[in-house]
């Protein structure tokens, strides 16, 4: 048969068609296969004031969607980093002079300036693989495996998730359990907890390797309220133990009277002008976490709001609330404001700096993360449909941290001087999705 | 703390039988902007970035570790 | 229909969900008591026992005849709705019982829809011979319900008849329809496909053959030898704008055998062939 009668086949069956349903015109069929692929790439850029710490990232999450509902998660994250970090020292009306954390250089710090460790260039390269499978009607089970690697740390872990679908699955009930093992392999080795900074080249004060193992446990309910409101509460139990220390951080060692640095004489091949100490954390965390979590639809507009609350066996509590405002324009574009609050208390062993002199406590960090602050997002996110029904967004976000340190730790001269490093950041990020 | 929310759990959902919607009143929550976490990426993003400038993490997933920043 | 049949749709209110089913079950249960083979006193009972005479057929069962004959011409001779009687010689239960040469010889005496004469509304057909509407019933019922919904409502429906399936328009909740499409002898989907417009027809059946020296048999009849359809695709699935013309395109790309697959290239229709 000749390839044009075979053709008209089509045109005479749509006639006959017609002639058999009546004279109703029917829609043109739009068929299209599934797509298999769900692809989301992103491309961070984070950058703190000041010449602290500058971000860029570029991130995918591939799934993989087969049908039944069985899914392969990859995920992929390379982060290079640049830029310099508070080391824990406080400021001095005379320069001081540290030896970095792998002890084979020093570096200065003016008068009247924060201490900043410059060292900090690293490149993270974190991958995560997640299946996804129904078991029956109405349950489902998720298995994951994460690896990352810096420079001077390796991380792998393991994580199940089990969930099942009750009450015409208006309610899904899940528990998850994950474990982790990192290891910290600082260059020049981890410090001893607590010893002193020493001269250039002096590595007596340095170990080698250390482990932490993190367990996680989240149990999770969510529930349908009505046609416009879903909701979901997860309780997190998480433990860390091991080396719990930030290998770069020190503490410095202060007159009880002036509160001022003590001095040191530096060696022929450099070192310290001032006594410092590694910090030394407790070798155990337990944290626990309730987060909540609502989203509501009106009229288009989806508010999602969530706020946690986090307490730990450091003394840690804080409290996290997240807003959302999705608000389309027009038919394929949205503006999503979103503002967070975050206030933590500092931990029980968190101290500006150490009194010569007195006892030695057990542990002691001036991490200004362990510290009591009050943290403000202010953000706005644009999104869009592109002309291949395709969705890209952009967002910037605003990042504030201020903190405070507790009254009876400030010493003399301290009082004069802004101790904690207030951290301003600037957070943008351009997101593409497509599916084929 | 862990008994009283477990206990909570339980009454949630002994409440939550009597809510919810049928199977054809999901329009509205299949849309994807309706669901839990919207933008995974983003959210990924923000749990890292605040996990290494904070001492908490975790609670709408894993918290736990896989980055030197802390 | 002999086969499942459903009516998927987005209402606001169970009590419409429910008027709608009934309406479409009732055309449905209609056609069927029309047009199937296995009622007594339908009109296609009284052809096939007309043993020669003149039979005058109502309008709608005129229309499907001519429908008929537009494709058994259209395929030449492939599609034939008087080739039912074959059925006598095989019987497609997996085993190796493959009928004599002789046997089907003597039942294709009676097969061959231009044996007839069709002068519409009248058809006469030869004693012995008969008519099966099957091949065209379920795809008509589904276009036939699609009609009716769209006359009747302007929300999305979806009418599935055993596989054979027609939307009246996309979902609002989400984007498509998705409708999957299984390989049989796995019985599960390998293939989901969004449906916003139109319909979906499979033919085939993996499950149906005849094998003997190391020969497999499906189970598509040529109705011009008698024998089944050589290297025919375990299944086929197109999407066209009605489920009549997806079943028949199904179908003839069936009988194609080999060259289902070039066949479908050129009717420009979307299609999933399974071998």
């Amino acid at each position: 048969m000749s390839r044009s009668k075979e053709r008209s086949i089509s045109v005479a069956l749509a006639t006959a068609t017609c002639g058999l349903l009546g004279s109703s015109i029917p829609a043109v069929v739009d068929a299209q296969e599934e797509p298999n692929w769900d692809i989301n790439t992103s491309l961070l850029y984070y950058g703190e004031d000041e010449d602290r710490v500058q971000e860029f990232s570029l991130k995918a999450i591939i799934r993989r969607l087969y049908t039944d509902d069985r899914v392969f998660t990859f995920g992929l994250t390379i982060d290079g980093l640049t830029g310099a970090s508070p080391s824990g020292a406080i400021p001095l009306d005379s320069p001081q002079t540290i030896t970095n954390a792998s002890g084979n250089s020093v570096y200065t710090v003016p008068a009247g300036e924060l201490p900043l460790d410059e060292e900090f260039r690293d490149t993270r390269v974190a991958i995560t693989a997640n299946w996804q499978q129904p078991v029956g009607e109405s349950s489902q089970v998720n298995i994951g495996a994460s690896a990352s690697k810096e420079y001077d740390y390796l991380h792998f872990g393991l994580s199940g998730r089990f969930s099942k679908d009750f009450n015409k699955r208006n309610t899904t009930v899940s528990a998850g359990f994950a474990v982790a093992s990192d290891e910290n392999d600082p260059e020049g080795g981890a410090p001893i907890p607590l010893s002193s900074l020493l001269d250039i080249g002096d590595l007596s004060n340095h170990l080698g390797t250390d482990d932490k193992d993190i367990v996680d446990v989240v149990l999770g309910v969510s529930q349908v309220i009505s046609r416009n409101l879903v909701v979901q509460a997860n309780y997190s139990f998480s433990n860390e133990s091991g080396y719990l220390n930030n290998p770069f951080k020190i503490l410095s060692v202060v007159d009880a009277t002036t509160g001022d640095t003590i001095s040191r004489v530096a060696g022929p091949g450099g070192g310290p002008s001032h006594e410092f100490l590694f910090e030394n954390r407790p070798n155990d965390r337990s944290k626990q976490s309730l987060y909540t979590q609502a989203k509501y639809y009106m009229d288009g507009n989806v508010l999602d709001a969530s706020y946690r609350y986090m307490t730990d066996d450091w003394e840690i509590d804080s409290h996290t609330i997240d807003l959302r405002y999705r608000w389309p324009v027009g038919n394929d574009k949205y503006l999503e404001p979103h503002l967070r609050f975050y206030t933590q208390t500092e931990a029980e062993f968190y101290r500006l700096s150490i009194i010569d002199g007195a006892p030695l406590p057990v542990y002691a960090s001036s991490d200004y993360r362990l510290g009591d602050f009050d943290a403000m997002t202010a953000g706005l996110k644009f999104g869009w449909k592109t002309s291949d029904n395709n969705d890209m967004s952009v967002r910037v976000e605003l990042y504030q941290q201020s903190g405070s340190i507790p009254g009876g730790q400030i010493i003399g001269n301290q009082a004069a001087r802004n101790n904690y490093p207030d951290l301003n950041a600037i957070i943008a990020q351009f997101s593409y999705r497509f599916k084929r | 703390m862990k008994t009283v929310l477990a206990i909570g759990i339980l009454l949630i959902c002994s409440a939550c039988t009597s809510m919810g919607v049928e199977p054809w009143e999901r329009d509205v929550l299949a849309k994807d902007e309706m669901q839990l976490t919207t933008d995974a990426l983003e959210a990924a993003t923000d749990d890292h970035i605040y996990f290494s400038k904070e001492a908490s993490s975790g609670g709408r997933g894993f918290g736990g570790g896989g980055c030197g920043c802390n | 229909m002999g086969s499942p049949c459903e009516l998927l749709c987005e209402l606001e209110s169970s009590r419409d969900a429910e008027m709608m089913t009934a309406i479409v079950a009732a055309e449905a249960w209609r056609i069927e008591e029309k047009l199937s083979r296995y009622i007594d006193g339908n009109i296609i009972h009284q052809i096939n026992s007309a043993n020669g005479k003149p039979v005058e057929v109502d309008s709608e069962t005129a229309q499907l005849l001519d429908f008929a004959e537009t494709l058994f011409s259209l395929s030449e001779g492939a599609f034939d709705i008087t080739s039912g009687v074959l059925r006598g010689a095989w019987t497609f239960d997996g085993s190796d019982n493959i009928p004599a040469r002789p046997e089907v010889e003597a039942l294709l005496i009676h097969v061959g829809w231009d044996k007839g004469n069709w002068q519409s509304p009248v058809l006469t057909l030869p004693g012995n011979m008969e008519i099966d509407l099957g091949g065209i019933g379920k795809e008509y019922a589904v276009d036939r319900a699609v009609n009716i919904l769209r006359a009747d409502s302007d929300k999305p429906f979806l009418v599935n008849f055993g596989g054979d399936l027609a939307v009246t328009g996309p979902p609002q909740a989400r984007k498509a329809w998705t409708v999957g499409i299984e390989a049989v002898e796995q019985g599960e989907a390998t293939q989901l496909i969004e449906l916003r417009q139109g319909a979906l027809a499979t033919s085939g059946d993996a499950r149906r053959f005849l094998k003997r020296d190391g020969v497999r048999y499906g189970h598509v009849i040529d109705p011009r030898t008698g024998w089944p359809v050589e290297e025919a695709a375990s299944s086929i699935t197109v999407a066209a704008d009605t489920c009549t013309q997806a079943g028949m395109l199904s179908t003839l790309a069936m009988l194609k055998g080999a060259s289902a697959e070039s066949f479908l290239d050129k009717q420009s229709e979307q299609y999933w062939c399974h071998r």
